[in-house]
Parts: structure tokens; C-alpha cells; sequence
């Protein structure tokens, strides 16, 4: 700041008053040769005016809120302890919820928000529809499920009903089950040599190791078992067919079975 | 203000290894210390962190308040005042604050300070304004030096008298009052600007 005097005033002593004269403290003849300078010296002038006008920016600033976080963190980090009191006292106010607003937020409005899904509408759409279609195949009327009672006394009633409906059919088919198991018994007394089932077919029946069957040949001219000789000279005269002697013992024998198509 | 035989008790309460005399000195100068580092640092991060660390060491240095030498609160925000000087040395700003006016010397192309500001057009809604405003000075005061920031700060803001700033700054009476008016000037022709830009 260049320093020369201006009304008996220097610019050095008008910055130190210009602060007590913006506090307001500053009154009198101090201040009217505060002015008087400003008026005079163009640089104090300007720095009045700018001075009053950050000063009233400056007023318009407000105090920041420090973060909720930030008490409990000091008293963490000073005294290493995080006292209850400070918790329940930086915790936001929680507005009170009803069981069913609880209910409502944590189980259906999600359960709602997949059902409103298109794939998952159509889904339902579609076993609806099924559902419907096999009831009516089946007979069911609406009124007639209308119609059930389902007390629990009913319930009841409907079970020992039904236990003793099945009861009365069984006492009733029983001596026609015993009637035809003696003849039955009566029948094999009678023929004792009628042959059961053969044991080759028992074996089949109770094979269960997947592999196919033996194959069948289709030879029907041909029944029961026969052997043939296959003879193989030995020496040169392989295709010589005089030579062939069915009793020569050093011929391989080759069984061949066939067997019969039963239909 | 401070009622000092409350204050000093509180301090030995604290010094006997009160908690509660603790938290409660923590509850009474936490929000006017976060002010000061948000104003100074710029950003809630900061003046969190730097908050947490001006407490730290008071926590430290309790048993260093002489009660005959000052009043509490000057003894709180003197250090609060080192430790953002610290912060400002460490973060290195000081290029960026010489001068308002003048362009940052390495670009020479660069816009003046006061052009950085963004310039907002009014919003109808008068509290959106207002809040508006308030960054724009928040972010002009940022501009400032460091020496004119702190001094401003602490008189216009904290509603420090000289004499306490003078003890926090460990400058003359005068020297406060300068930087303050120089302060003030700065910051009006900077908002001057950018608010002549806007229109």
C-alpha cells in the first residue's frame, strides 16, 4: 500500500482503522477522517469499498453442520471407546413401522415385484388355464368344492366313514377270496402233474443283467440236438472229398444246437 | 463465550482421566472446529479428517494448556491453526494461492483465478440461489492466501477479536487488521468479477 498522507491522514493509519471502522467501533472525528481520506486517496477508496463489500459476502456464509460420524469417530480415536450414549444419540430417528408395513416391505412386495414379471404372469396364465381345463375334464364342479365342510369335526366324520367303508369291502370280498383259493387247492390235489413254468423261462424272467438274449437260429426244419462232424484234412488234400472218413477219430467235433420258435 | 472456571474444570476433569469431561469438551468445540477446516481445506473430507486430528492432539497435549497464558478457545484454535498450516505445506497449495489476480506461472495461458469459478445462472428457487451463492464465496475464499484465508476466517467467521487472532497467528494487532482488510478486498473483487461474468 503506498503510504502518503491525505486529509492528516497516512494510508498506513487508515488501514488499521478501516477494520474498526467496518466493526463499527470506529466513530467521531476518527471516522470522519477515515472517510474524508477514502475520499481523497484513490487506492484507500477502493479498499474501503471492497473491504465493506467482501465483508458483507462474508456475512452471508453459514455455518456448515459437521457430519453425524464425526463425534463418535474422535472419542474412537482419542479415548478408543465408542460410548452407547453417542450411538443412540447420532442414530437418525426411525419412524415407527407396523407388523404389517414390515410384512408388507420384506416379504410381499418383493414376492409381488417377480410375479409382476411378464414370463412368470404368463406362467401362472398358463397353469391357470391348465388347471381349469383338467377339472372340467375330470367332472369337478366349483360347487361341488363349495359344498365340502371342512370343519374339523367333518373332517373327522368323513375319515371314519371312509375307514369303515373300506372295512365292510374288505369282510365282503374275503369269502370270495377264500372260496377261490380252495379251488385252487383243489385243482392241484387233483392234478399234481401239471408241469410249471420251465426253468430256462424262470431264469429269463429273473435275468436282470440287461444282456440281450442268446440269439435264435432261424433254422425252423430243425428241432432238438444233432451232431455233425466238420471235417478238416489234414496234409495237401485239403479239397479231396474221398478222402473224408466219418470215423476218423482225429476230426474235430462241433456241437450245433437249434433251437425251436415258440409263438 | 466460554465461561473460563467451567472450561478450566473441565480440563483437569479431563487431565484426571474424566471421559465424560472429555466428550463434553469434544461435544462444545467440535462443530467450531470442523468450520474453521472446512473453510480452510475446502472439502467435508478434509475438514473431517483434519477435525479428528486437531482433537487427537488436543488429547495429547492437554496437560500444555496454561490457563493464565489464554483463554481455551485461543489455545483450541491455535492448534487448529498449525495443524492446517501443516495440512496446507503438506498438500502443497501454495503455488495455487499467491494471488488472485494473477495467472498460475507455469501456464501463462491460463485463466485468472477469479475466471476458475464456475459461473452458475440464477436458479428460480431462492434457497437453491442461496446455497449457490455460498459455494461461490466457499470456493473464492479458497482462492485466497493462505495468511489473508486464516485471518479472514477466524474474524468473519468465528467472530474472533484481534487481540485473539493476533495470539493464534503470533503476529502484531496490525498486521491482523491489515491482512484482513486485504483479505476482504480480494475476495470482493474476485465475486465482483465472476458475478460481472454471469451478467
Amino acid at each position: 500500500m503506498p503510504d502518503h498522507t491525505s486529509n492528516g491522514m497516512q494510508c498506513h493509519e487508515f488501514d488499521l482503522l478501516l477494520s474498526d471502522a467496518l466493526d463499527g467501533v470506529l466513530s467521531g472525528t476518527g471516522l470522519d477522517r477515515l472517510h474524508a481520506h477514502a475520499r481523497t486517496c484513490k487506492t484507500c477508496g477502493t479498499l474501503f469499498e471492497e473491504a465493506e463489500a467482501g465483508r458483507q459476502w462474508l456475512k452471508g456464509l453459514m455455518e456448515v453442520e459437521p457430519p453425524a460420524s464425526l463425534v463418535p469417530n474422535i472419542l474412537a480415536s482419542t479415548m478408543g471407546v465408542d460410548s452407547q450414549r453417542l450411538q443412540v444419540m447420532t442414530r437418525a430417528p426411525q419412524p415407527r413401522v407396523s407388523w404389517w408395513e414390515h410384512v408388507q416391505a420384506s416379504y410381499l412386495e418383493p414376492m409381488w415385484a417377480v410375479v409382476r414379471q411378464p414370463r412368470f404372469a404368463m406362467s401362472f396364465g398358463m397353469a391357470f388355464f391348465a388347471l381349469s381345463v383338467g377339472l372340467t375334464v375330470a367332472g369337478v364342479k366349483p360347487s361341488d368344492i363349495r359344498s365340502v365342510d371342512l370343519r374339523p369335526s367333518a373332517i373327522k366324520r368323513t375319515y371314519y366313514n371312509t375307514q369303515a367303508r373300506v372295512i365292510r369291502y374288505v369282510d365282503n370280498v374275503r369269502p370270495v377270496l377264500e372260496l377261490q383259493a380252495a379251488l385252487r387247492t383243489i385243482k392241484r390235489n387233483v392234478n399234481p402233474a401239471e408241469p410249471g413254468p420251465s426253468k430256462q423261462q424262470k431264469e429269463r424272467k429273473n435275468d436282470t443283467t440287461q444282456q440281450p438274449e442268446q440269439k435264435q437260429e432261424r433254422n425252423y426244419s430243425q428241432s432238438g440236438e444233432k451232431l455233425i462232424l466238420a471235417g478238416a484234412p489234414l496234409g495237401s488234400s485239403v479239397f479231396d472229398g474221398s478222402k473224408l472218413d466219418p470215423s476218423n477219430p482225429d476230426l474235430p467235433v462241433v456241437s450245433v444246437t437249434t433251437y425251436r420258435r415258440i409263438v | 463465550m466460554e465461561d473460563v472456571q467451567v472450561v478450566a474444570m473441565l480440563v483437569r476433569r479431563c487431565m484426571a482421566g474424566d471421559a465424560a469431561a472429555w466428550e463434553e469438551i469434544v461435544q462444545t468445540y467440535n462443530r467450531r472446529i470442523y468450520n474453521i477446516c472446512y473453510r480452510f481445506a475446502g472439502t467435508a473430507d478434509d475438514a473431517q479428517d483434519l477435525t479428528q486430528e486437531v482433537f487427537i492432539k488436543m488429547y495429547r497435549t492437554l496437560s500444555s494448556y496454561d490457563q493464565s497464558k489464554g483463554a481455551f478457545v485461543t489455545w483450541v484454535t491455535t492448534i487448529t491453526r498449525n495443524l492446517l498450516v501443516d495440512h496446507f505445506r503438506k498438500t502443497k497449495h501454495d503455488r495455487m494461492t499467491d494471488s488472485i489476480d494473477t495467472t498460475a506461472s507455469e501456464h501463462e495461458d491460463s485463466q485468472p483465478l477469479s475466471e476458475q469459478i464456475p459461473d452458475e445462472s440464477a436458479p428460480p428457487d431462492a434457497r437453491v440461489r442461496q446455497r449457490e451463492v455460498s459455494e461461490t464465496v466457499h470456493q473464492a475464499l479458497g482462492k485466497l492466501s493462505p495468511e489473508l484465508r486464516e485471518s479472514v476466517i477466524l474474524r468473519d467467521l468465528q467472530d474472533m477479536d484481534y487481540k485473539e487472532i493476533a495470539a493464534v497467528l503470533r503476529v502484531p494487532e496490525g498486521t491482523v487488521k491489515s491482512r484482513i482488510n486485504r483479505g476482504r478486498a480480494e475476495l470482493a473483487r474476485l465475486l465482483q468479477r465472476t458475478y460481472r461474468q454471469v451478467m
